[in-house]
């Protein structure tokens, strides 16, 4: 028999740990948002927003990207995972050192906690981007997807490093940038550098699997990956000169790289054969259409209209906030319900066919939770952006309320997935 | 799958009742069984099985279910199933029942 993607899975012990995990914080995260609404309300520079979005890009997008392509790599390398170990390694120091960030932004102590905290997540961050590495380097399959993986997690390797310097700065001065700038230059490399390329990377690949187009045009993604590539490291390099220009041309570029990126998924989702979109699917389209609003932001916040200016801080934090909770906590939720099901399907019934009852992987988890939680995953996020835009907490503070039920709905399913017991025949 | 005989064609048939856990429709309709020989002398079933995609990670599961379902109603046979990847699987496999429960008209 030929080798299949199934037989190259990791042990399911590695994989789920990370989504549990991810989810949980991803509830604590809408808990402080309603516990501290203001924290969206003011200048980006604050403990507590700080705290909230390293706990969302480190203890929720990230931890749960790193368990998904422990189970995905496998699928578009068609390779097995370099070492287990390493992942089980990574996981914990994650785990662990983001909840010491976080403690110490919302204490806004910078010294030695939140150095430790850093050089525990530049250290999980290093095992991950080794086994992404040695992963690919055993893989014959020389395709875009592979290239966009491999540069996503240099890119992360560099925000880390860059976090990890600038938590020095913080307690020991010693770059004389502004260190808003610098943050500025950080915060993009995380979003374009490692986020979007991860998700280009893996949702090439993945979303025409799963809606079954053929024949898509995937030389678009090469333009994708220069523009994207060439617009990070220029933006970087003009936000640590102070090169308005250039910030301008980098913008573009890398919006355009996206451009060609979505003109990609369009096309995927026109020559599809599997018309009916499940949940899962539809709250990834939900979430693509959530990325639209941070591309037309952006320019608006590098416009220099005096009315912009007044108006630069409410709208750089619904900027940050579309990206993070808008687009990308969103598609990992939907993307949930298409990767989370058939880890532990495959875990609970291989082997096992012809004895027990076999389900189908969505039933695993409850549908009629899930269409809830999209749903008011949407409300709340939209009257969350509200409450962003006009700054009044106490919108914030209700979004921040509907988002948590969203939240503990998908904890529930996942839950629910975790723990599944085949029944026998 | 013209010179089927009428044993192979009961084979086909029970197929049906193995799914594609991602699409819902059986890998008879969406067109994933290239072919079916049976073997009467030698009490052997050769099936050539395809997927939608090679990264496909429901292939382990789709040939487990075809195996067994296969020797579940042939206990007195031995059951092989060939992976295959030419030609490679397209739209154009897709039986009208297969088009219409993915939705396709």
């Amino acid at each position: 028999m030929n080798q299949i993607a199934s037989q190259n899975a990791p042990s399911p012990k590695v994989v789920l740990p990370h989504y549990i995990f991810g989810g949980l914080v991803l509830l604590v995260v809408t808990m402080l948002i309603i516990y501290h609404p203001d924290a969206f309300v003011q200048h980006f520079f604050n403990p507590e927003l700080l705290a909230i979005t390293h706990l969302l890009v480190l203890g929720w997008i990230t931890m749960v990207i790193f368990g998904a392509l422990y189970q995905l790599l496998p699928v578009i390398m068609e390779v097995k995972l370099y070492c287990e170990v390493l992942a089980k390694f990574s996981f914990v120091l994650l785990g662990v050192g983001t909840a010491l960030l976080a403690f110490a932004f919302w204490r806004f102590a910078f010294g030695f906690l939140m150095i430790i905290a850093g050089i525990l997540i530049t250290i999980s961050v290093s095992l991950f981007v080794a086994n992404v590495l040695k992963t690919a380097y055993t893989s014959n399959k020389k395709i875009i997807e592979r290239t966009f993986i491999i540069s996503s997690t240099l890119w992360l390797m560099f925000t880390v490093l860059a976090g990890l310097t600038l938590a020095i700065n913080l307690a020991w001065p010693f770059l004389k940038v502004s260190h808003v700038e610098l943050l500025k230059l950080h915060a993009h490399a995380g979003i374009a550098g490692w986020f979007i390329q991860l998700i280009i990377g893996v949702s090439s690949k993945l979303l025409p699997m799963f809606m079954v187009a053929h024949n898509v045009n995937a030389k678009k993604l090469n333009y994708t990956f220069y523009a994207v590539n060439i617009g990070i490291a220029t933006g970087i390099v003009s936000l640590f000169i102070q090169l308005k220009l250039g910030v301008v041309f980098s913008v573009g570029l890398v919006v355009s790289g996206i451009v060609a990126y979505l003109s990609f998924l369009v096309e995927a989702y026109i020559k599809r054969i599997k018309k009916q979109l499940d949940i899962g699917m539809k709250q990834t389209v939900l979430s693509f259409a959530l990325l639209v609003i941070p591309m037309f932001l952006i320019f608006l916040l590098l416009t220099n209209f005096n009315a912009m200016k007044r108006l630069s801080l409410p709208l750089s934090i619904a900027y940050g906030t579309t990206i993070i909770i808008g687009f990308i906590t969103s598609l990992v939720m939907g993307q949930t319900y298409k990767t989370l099901p058939f880890i532990v399907w495959l875990k609970v019934y291989r082997g096992k066919v012809g004895r027990v009852i076999l389900p189908l992987p969505k039933d695993l988890y409850s549908e009629k939770v899930a269409l809830a939680q999209t749903w008011l995953f949407a409300i709340g996020f939209a009257i969350l952006l509200l409450g962003v835009l006009i700054s009044a907490g106490k919108l914030v503070m209700t979004g921040g309320i509907v988002l948590s039920i969203s939240v503990a709905l998908y904890n529930f399913n996942i839950l629910k997935i975790v723990f599944h017991k085949p029944k026998n025949k | 799958m013209d010179n089927t005989n009428s044993e192979e064609k009961r084979m086909i048939e029970i197929l049906r009742g193995v799914v594609d856990p991602e699409l819902m429709v059986n890998i008879v309709d969406l067109g994933l069984v290239y072919g079916v020989k049976y073997n009467e002398t030698d009490k052997q079933i050769e099936v050539a099985l395809t997927l939608t995609s090679p990264g496909c990670p429901m292939g382990g599961i789709i040939i487990e279910d075809a195996q067994q379902t296969l020797e579940n109603n042939y206990s007195d046979c031995t059951v092989k199933i060939n992976l295959v990847w030419e030609p490679a699987w397209s739209i154009d496999k897709l039986t009208e029942k297969g088009k219409a429960e993915l939705g396709y008209f």
